[in-house]
This record gives structure tokens, sequence and C-alpha cells, in this order.
């Protein structure tokens, strides 16, 4: 369907081996691939263009269904390119018949409305787009580029906000998003961190070495103590794998855990996210986005006479439902988890959920 | 004014005819057969015509929940578009192939909802529903149909007898299905994955009004902690804000009165309401049209459940939080 196949086939590869992990770098990947894509590629119409990226996405998606932000990212690009179609062609209808009484605004998403309403006009695909289209629609896909790029930015300004002096806060595994957060607190505030080790990866380890390096006053503590310490605790500051539509997060196993603990004693539990880990899918099973690990590092082979006679296994993530959750802190501000409907309904059309051509 | 139109005689007639009508669907098509039969010659006329017409409605039957979102849908339609009318007459005819087609597309929305709600239904999973409710059956049908195993429990729910109609249903579409007391809920729910309910009416704070022991449904459930879904064709959200049940509008002073009823508790006729497992499974073997409703007077016919207790609501405009549905009823009212 598209040209650029090596290119497409090179990404697909790439998140396939798993050689390419992590919601950031794959949200960019998958940016800069659509780009590629869609300045490469003739198209005339607004739905050979979305046909030629769904495709794209379809085979991205399904190169690994665990990183829902190449899909996030998929959905936003073809959100612009139907938003940049819909000004030209009412703007290229208001240049034809000014005279005429003005046309029903374009309907922007499914409504009650629509039931009694005129069906939305399927685009025309004999409109003349104007020339300056395709940089339109590159324009504000680079626009989605430097909103990735800034986020760490956007999100760690609201720091001074979120954390008091003198405040013990917990967090678990590395999360970059958290990294900063705290790190650009610790400019201005006084405070201590306890980061649980995150056994089998031990990823919070890690993080409590940069941490210290920015001079903040860093425990680590396992994660079997977490339940035990929570009760001293003020603040617990999440980072996330993905966000799923009703709240919910798919997060470093250990995060439920954690989030319960919070629950218990009415901690708050805050979760620091870019907004391209906002998928629009819902948690149809709790593990339908999880994966298992190689379970190497969790009973190794050298203990073999015990490998034989137990199972082991090593999921990846845990899914926390949305009432674990106080506050998402996004690079668009602070919102409940009972507002992130409204930041899907703004970034990601309805009809892009699923990427039936 | 249209004297010769009997609006609840059409509506009763329509409902009568196809079982498979919903009330507000049915209410919508009664409104745009009135219109077809106006002979209004000035706007207010026409309007107050209308408005009329839906208050009849409205107190012509015991439960108007579902049907009062419907002609409220239709007036707020009809109002928000008679600024701009150029000429009456054919504004009144727009008007009628707009409701018209409206009923088209209420059919598809059901299909819609059970295309959306079919991801959430695990194999292998046992869910509870209750009573009767179509769009409900079709969308476990649709499950079914797409190779999913699951079996059903569904209350019987003794005023309407909807739950012996549900399992009738579903068992001919093949899903393993077992009907069971409405007091039997708080014991199944442990073999439960999830609970689904259909809808009445939707209100704004994302609420649910349906038929009555949804509520306790929904308590048990969140005490069990397994998610709680309704599924509500988007026709359904009614601007309501109820903070009890008693704020509904079928609730009257009626409702649950200490009167001395005229009923004989030691007989152990069907026709005070009761049901004795005999009774059940003579009831299931040939399915009883209830006209017992009279002595049944006093009790509500639909509770109201709180946001809370929801998890997620199924409908036509994707699937939404409790509080997503406000954001679609100011959208159709500002």
């Amino acid at each position: 369907m598209s040209k650029n196949n090596e290119l497409v086939d090179d990404l697909v590869a790439k998140l396939k081996r798993r050689q390419l992990v992590g919601s950031s770098a794959v949200a960019h990947a998958t940016l800069k691939l659509l780009i590629v894509v869609i300045s490469k590629n003739n198209w005339s119409t607004c739905n050979q263009l979305l046909n030629i990226v769904k495709s794209v996405g379809q085979r991205l998606v399904q190169a690994n269904p665990t990183e829902l932000a190449v899909g996030n990212i998929v959905r936003r690009v073809l959100h612009v390119i139907r938003e940049e179609f819909r000004e030209a062609e009412s703007s290229a209808a208001t240049n034809k018949n000014q005279s005429e009484f003005h046309a029903a605004p374009l309907t922007t998403s499914s409504s009650m409305y629509n039931l009694l309403g005129e069906t939305s006009s399927i685009p025309d695909d004999n409109v003349q787009y104007p020339s300056s289209l395709r940089s339109n629609i590159i324009q504000e896909i680079r626009e989605i580029k430097d909103e990735l790029e800034n986020i760490y930015d956007s999100i760690k300004n609201q720091a001074s906000l979120q954390i008091h002096s003198n405040e013990i806060i917990m967090t678990i595994g590395r999360s970059k998003t958290v990294e900063e957060f705290l790190k650009m607190a610790a400019v201005k505030r006084k405070f201590q961190v306890l980061v649980a080790e995150s056994a089998p990866s031990y990823s919070g380890q890690d993080m409590a070495v940069e941490l210290s390096k920015a001079g903040i006053e860093t425990t680590v503590i396992p994660d079997s103590a977490v339940f035990a310490v929570m009760s001293r605790v003020n603040k617990v500051i999440l980072g996330t794998h993905a966000v799923l539509a009703n709240g919910g997060l798919v997060a470093i196993s250990g995060t439920h855990m954690m989030a319960a603990a919070a629950k218990h004693h009415s901690i708050p539990v805050v979760v620091c996210t870019g907004l391209y880990k906002l998928s629009p899918l819902y948690p149809y099973d709790e593990d339908s986005f999880n994966v298992t690990f190689n379970p190497d590092s969790v009973l190794g082979f050298e203990e073999g006479d015990l490998i034989e006679k137990v199972t082991v296994t090593n999921p990846y993530y845990d899914y926390v439902s949305p009432d674990f959750v106080n506050l998402f802190i996004t690079n668009q501000g602070g919102h409940p988890p009972s507002y992130l409907y409204r930041l899907i309904v703004e970034n990601y059309d309805p009809n892009d959920h699923t990427f039936d051509l | 004014m249209s004297k010769d139109f009997d609006v609840v005689a059409n509506y009763k007639s329509l409902l009568l005819n196809s079982p498979e009508l919903s009330m507000p669907v049915a209410a919508i098509q009664s409104l745009v057969e009135l219109i077809k039969h106006s002979n209004a010659t000035t706007m207010s006329e026409f309007m107050l015509s209308i408005n009329v017409a839906s208050q009849l409605l409205k107190s012509s039957v015991r439960n108007s929940i579902s049907l009062s979102a419907g002609c409220d849908l239709f007036l707020r339609f009809v109002t928000r578009n008679s600024q701009d009318v150029a000429e009456f007459e054919t504004w009144k005819a727009t008007l009628i192939v707009r409701g018209q087609s409206f009923v088209e597309k209420a059919d598809a929305c059901r299909y819609k909802i059970a295309e959306l709600g079919v991801p959430f239904i695990k194999d292998g999973s046992t869910i509870l529903i209750h009573a009767h409710s179509r769009v409900v059956s079709l969308l476990l049908q649709k499950a079914a149909e797409n190779h999913k195993r699951f079996k059903v429990f569904v209350t019987e729910s003794s005023q309407t007898r909807g739950g012996i109609r549900s399992a009738k249903m579903l068992r001919a579409a093949g899903i393993p299905t077992t009907i069971i007391l409405d007091a039997a809920v708080g014991y199944v729910i442990d073999k439960v994955d999830m609970v689904l309910v259909g809808a009445e009416g939707v209100v704004e704070n994302g609420g649910l009004i349906n038929q009555i022991g949804s509520y306790q449904m929904a308590i048990v459930a969140k005490a069990a902690n397994k998610p709680f879904y309704a599924v509500a064709e988007s026709y359904k959200f009614v601007r309501l804000f109820p903070l009890n049940q008693y704020d509904l509008p079928t609730y009257n002073a009626d409702t649950l009165s200490f009167q001395e009823l005229n009923v004989d508790y030691d007989s152990k006729s069907d026709d005070a309401g009761f049901v004795t497992p005999s009774a059940l499974s003579q009831t299931a073997l040939h399915m009883k049209t209830s006209e017992d409703q009279g002595s049944q007077g006093s009790n509500p016919l639909v509770d109201y459940t709180p946001p809370n207790y929801i998890t997620l609501l199924f409908t036509d405009l994707g699937v939404l939080t409790p509080s997503g549905v406000s954001d679609e009823l100011i959208k159709l009212y500002l």
C-alpha cells in the first residue's frame, strides 16, 4: 500500500525483537516514521491518506501490542489529518458559495444529537484541496513532535506544587518522568525519597542512584517493606507504562501493591505521565496488556533441581485500577482519573480507536 | 390543533405491534405521527401541540423514565431547529424525515453497543444480568456468535418476569443460562466475573435508572469487587439529577405506603407476586404475562443506582465512564 516499506519493516522488526522498548522511545520512532510516510507517499484525498497511515499503524501495533504508545501516536496523527482535511474542506466550501446560507457546522464527534441530526457528510473526494495541505499536516505533526520533546519540562514544572518541604515521597521502578519531576522539586525543596527496589529488575536501585546523584536524600527499601513504611509516607509518586481510558495504569509490577498499601493508609497516589501514554483502549481484562519476561531473574537456571519442580513466571506489568489513583500529572496539568475521558475526546477521533481499514 | 389524533393510543399500538421497539423510540415515532396529522399553521401552535402531546405521553404510563428521555430528545431537536425555519411546511417535512431516520438509527445503536461490549466478555467467564433488556441480550448473543464461551445467571425479576424471557432468548442462542431468585444475587456473586444491566434511563451524573433490583445488585457487586457495567443507548440519557431513590419522577405518595394490602399471604397463588421454587420452575416452562400489576401497585418499578457503583457504561457514543455522560448531555442542551 505505502512506499517506504523498508523503513516500516525496520521499525516493525525492532518492535518485534524488543530492540526498541519504552513508551518514549517507541513514540518518537513512530512519529518519525509517520512523518516520512506522509511526506513521501502519493495521496490526494482524506481517505487515501488515512488508509496509508492506518495500514502502517496496524503493522506497528501488531508488532508489539503491549507498547500502547505506538497506537496512541498513530491515533494522534490520524486525528490531526482529519482536522486538517476538515478545515481545508470548510474553507473550500465557504469560498465556493459565500452567498448561500452557511452549511451546518461540521460535527466533530458523534453525539446524541446526531441521532436526529443530519448524518455527518462523508469527505467529498472531489474537493480541490489547497496545495499547502501537505505542509500543513506535516507542520501539525511536527507540533506533536515538539510536544513529545518538551514533555518532561511541562511535567516537571508542576513539581513544586505537588511536593512540599520535609515530605517523604515513595516511588517504585525507574521512570524518567518521575526522576525529572523529583529532581526539579529538589531544586527548591528538601525532601526524602523512599524507592522500592523493584525486584526482579531492580530498576528502583538505578533510580535511587540517579536521585542521590542529584542530592536528594534517598533510601532504597525492599519491595516487601512497602506496606510497613507506608504509614510514614506523605505521597506516592508513580511512573507508568501506559494509562488506559478508564484511568487504569499499566505499570511496572509492584505498582499495584504499592498503590493498594497507599490506599489502605489514605496516602495520595500521584501518577506522572506524558499524554502520549494515554490510550483510548479499555482494560478488557486485567492481563490484556501484560507481558511475562524471562524468569531467569526470579529463579536462575543454576537452581536446576528446583526449576524442574516449580513453575516460575515473571510478569513485567501490573494493572492498577483507577480507584487507586488520586491524580494524574500530565504535560497539560493535573487531572483526576474521572477526567481522562475528556482528554481522550480531545486528542483522538472516536473512529480511530481500532485501526480497521 | 389536531384533535382527531390520539398520540397515546398510537404509542400503545406501536409497542403492542412490535415488541422489539423500545419506549423512547416508540415515543418519537408517535410524535412524528402527530406532526404528520398536525394542521397547525403557526409556529407557537405547533410547538404547543408537541409539548402537550409529550406531556400526555409521559402521564399515560406508570413508569415514564425512558419514554420521557425520547420525548425530551425530540423536543430538544425541534426547538433547536425552530430558529432557522425558512418555510414552515418544508420544515415539518424534514422533521418527519429525520424522525423516521431516527427510528432506523436507533436500531443500529444497539448493534454498535454490542460490538463495543463484546471485547469485555472474557472467555470462560460467568456473567450476572438483571431481568430483561434487549440491548444486553443482543450483546450476549453477539458475544456467543463471536465464539466466546460464557455462562449467564439471570435474575428472575419477580415483577415483570423479564428474567425468564431473557433466559429463553439466551438459551436459544446456545448460552448456558440459569435463572436465579432476585434474593440470590448475594449468593451467586462470588461465582460471577461481571454484572451487566440495561437501563431505563441514564441520568446526568452518570447514574442509572433501571428495573427494580439493579441498585442492590450494584451494591453487592461493589462489595464483592466485581465490575458493574451498564448498557444503554444514548437516547436514554435523561436530564434528571436524582440524589436518592425518592427523587425519581416515578415516586409518588402511594409508593411503599403503609396501607393494608388486600393480599392473602397464606395462599400460594402467583397473583400476589410471590414466587416459590415450584412456581419458578412452572413459570420457566410456560412464560406468564403478568396480569397482577394491580396487587403490586405500591411497589416501585425502577430504582436509581448512583454513579459510584458503575464501572463503565457501554453506549453507542462509545464506552463511557459515568462522568462522561454529563458531557454528552451538556453537548445536547447547551
